[in-house]
């Protein structure tokens, strides 16, 4: 599903941000990234959802090699990866309902095909009765389950989540790993960047840790 | 299922992208633009009807002048001019104007007093061609000249020469005009484009992420320039439509332009063509929009 073969990551001139990373994501696993801050959790996610290209090192994803991939090739396998990012970057002047469907949209499907669907997904993490609010109007941990369900909505193949539990309270924190325990279970491969313990320790999931951009310790699955 | 239906469109027709802020200046712009090309089109339509008009008016019709001598011309050399004139083959009708029609096609440029109808004009000879008819012009000419020595005949090939070669050169400058007008339309929402994806770059950006192709992005673009294009241009051109209206209208209210001008109103039907002033407004605007898009992601990522 994915493969690192030693990646190092630099932004322009500064230090390397990774060095020497090398790992494989089988289909259907489920994995945490752990690390102090500033170890490169973040860079390394931007690295697999194709938003940074690396430094040196090759990248396998969905068994294609993106150093020989097209421009034109992306597009499709971007819209195999669900992503929650840190910061949530939800479309402001979009509704709730229209940033989970986002996705949906972009893979061309009409509204009366997905509505049903986002309307079930909205109310499984709690947001039912705000489809038509917009971000600015929800709490912090709202708008960080809005982008959890538009991560998931279409079901992708893979699931990147930096920080995904860090604005809820434990209980919804919970039903949150649920869902990507649920989706996993259906054959979604799961990477998952936290800090938090408890979470780590509720699905007995492998972990990887990165240490100054250095992958220094690997869990496996319990 | 109706009002499902209805539910469902109601929360999915939100727009990718935001109203830009700062929109009405483009539209502005766009809107002058318009008029000043529905104002190109309209003299390019005024030129060529005007030049037809001319240009059918002189057509079949030949005019001879019995030049004067001394204080007027002489009677009987408008005679003899005139037998030659109706004994010709093709010719039908050949009359002199009097004195009071030949104040009234000088009165435009000179006025009329009495210094003017003092002055030595030559006599005129209204002459008309049967439809079709091509008369021998170097041997009627000759013939007149035997009859009357100070008869000039004027077939007015020079004239409608000229004529079409003013309209030509009205309507080529006009053409030029639109032209550049099409190019100013396409450089400013080619910028407006630019300023606007520097604007919403973190959605763009993220809708890069989830896997959008640029045609999904260019198309959010391109229909908020083509619809703003559309209606702006139609704006404008309505304005020139008005104005045109206005122009025709002039002589209702005693303020009849130059009297050998042409006429600077629009009939319905030249009227209509201005409304080609929005579409094309549209099609530039889409058309740039979406080039300038994918021309600015191929840059950007």
């Amino acid at each position: 599903m994915v493969r690192f073969e030693n990646v190092g990551m630099r932004y322009g001139a500064g230090p390397e941000v990774l060095r020497d990373v090398s790992f494989a994501l089988e289909s259907g696993s489920f994995t945490f990234l752990t690390g102090p801050s500033g170890a490169g959790k973040s860079t390394l996610l931007r690295l697999v959802y194709l938003a940074e290209t690396p430094s040196r090192g090759l990248i396998s994803l969905f068994g294609r090699d993106l150093a020989i991939l097209k421009r034109t090739d992306l597009p499709p396998l971007r819209r195999r990866i669900g992503v929650v990012f840190q910061e949530f970057r939800l479309l402001d002047h979009l509704s709730a309902f229209d940033n989970v469907a986002l996705p949906l949209r972009l893979a061309g499907r009409r509204p009366s095909d997905y509505s049903h669907d986002v309307d079930e997904l909205m109310s499984w993490v709690g947001l039912g009765e705000k489809l038509h609010n917009r971000p600015p109007t929800l709490s912090g941990g709202e708008q960080q389950r809005v982008a959890i369900a538009r991560a998931v909505v279409a079901k992708p193949d893979l699931l990147l989540a930096d920080e995904p539990t860090g604005n809820v309270d434990p209980d919804m924190g919970e039903r949150l790993i649920r869902l990507f325990v649920e989706l996993n279970r259906f054959g979604t491969t799961v990477m998952i960047a936290t800090h938090d313990r408890a979470l780590i320790e509720s699905t007995r999931a492998r972990e990887m840790r990165l240490v100054d951009g250095r992958l220094v310790e690997m869990r496996s699955a319990l | 299922m109706k009002p499902a239906r209805q539910g469902v469109e109601e929360k999915s027709r939100g727009r990718i992208l935001p109203r830009e802020q700062g929109a009405a200046s483009l539209d502005l712009v766009i809107g002058v633009m318009a008029f000043l090309a529905a104002l190109a089109l309209g003299g390019v339509l005024i030129a060529n009807r005007s030049a037809a008009s001319w240009q059918a008016g002189l057509t079949g019709r030949l005019t001879v002048q019995v030049l004067p001598q001394g204080d007027a011309p002489a009677q009987t050399e408008v005679n003899a001019a005139l037998r030659v004139l109706q004994t010709t083959p093709g010719i039908v009708y050949a009359g002199a104007l009097s004195d009071a029609e030949n104040l009234a096609l000088v009165e435009p440029w000179l006025g009329r007093d009495a210094s003017v109808t003092a002055l030595p004009f030559p006599r005129l000879i209204d002459v008309q061609l049967a439809p079709g008819a091509t008369p021998d012009i170097g041997g009627l000419e000759r013939r007149l000249k035997d009859a009357a020595p100070h008869a000039v005949l004027d077939d007015h090939r020079r004239w409608i020469g000229r004529l079409r070669a003013t309209a030509d050169t009205i309507v080529l400058s006009a053409l030029a005009i639109l032209g550049l007008i099409a190019l100013g339309t396409a450089a400013t929402v080619a910028f407006a484009t630019r300023a606007g994806l520097a604007t919403h770059r973190e959605i763009v950006e993220l809708l890069h992420l989830m896997g959008a192709q640029d045609r999904f992005i260019a198309r959010a673009f391109e229909w908020h320039y083509f619809l703003a294009a559309l209606i702006a241009a139609a704006c404008g051109a309505a304005l020139a439509v008005a104005a045109f209206v206005a122009a025709g209208s002039l002589d209702q209210f005693g303020l009849a332009g130059v009297s050998f001008l042409p006429p600077l109103g629009l009939p319905l039907r030249e009227l209509a063509w201005l409304a080609a002033i929005p579409a094309a407004a549209a099609l530039i605007a889409w058309a740039t929009a979406r080039t300038s898009v994918i021309a600015a992601l191929h840059e950007f990522y």
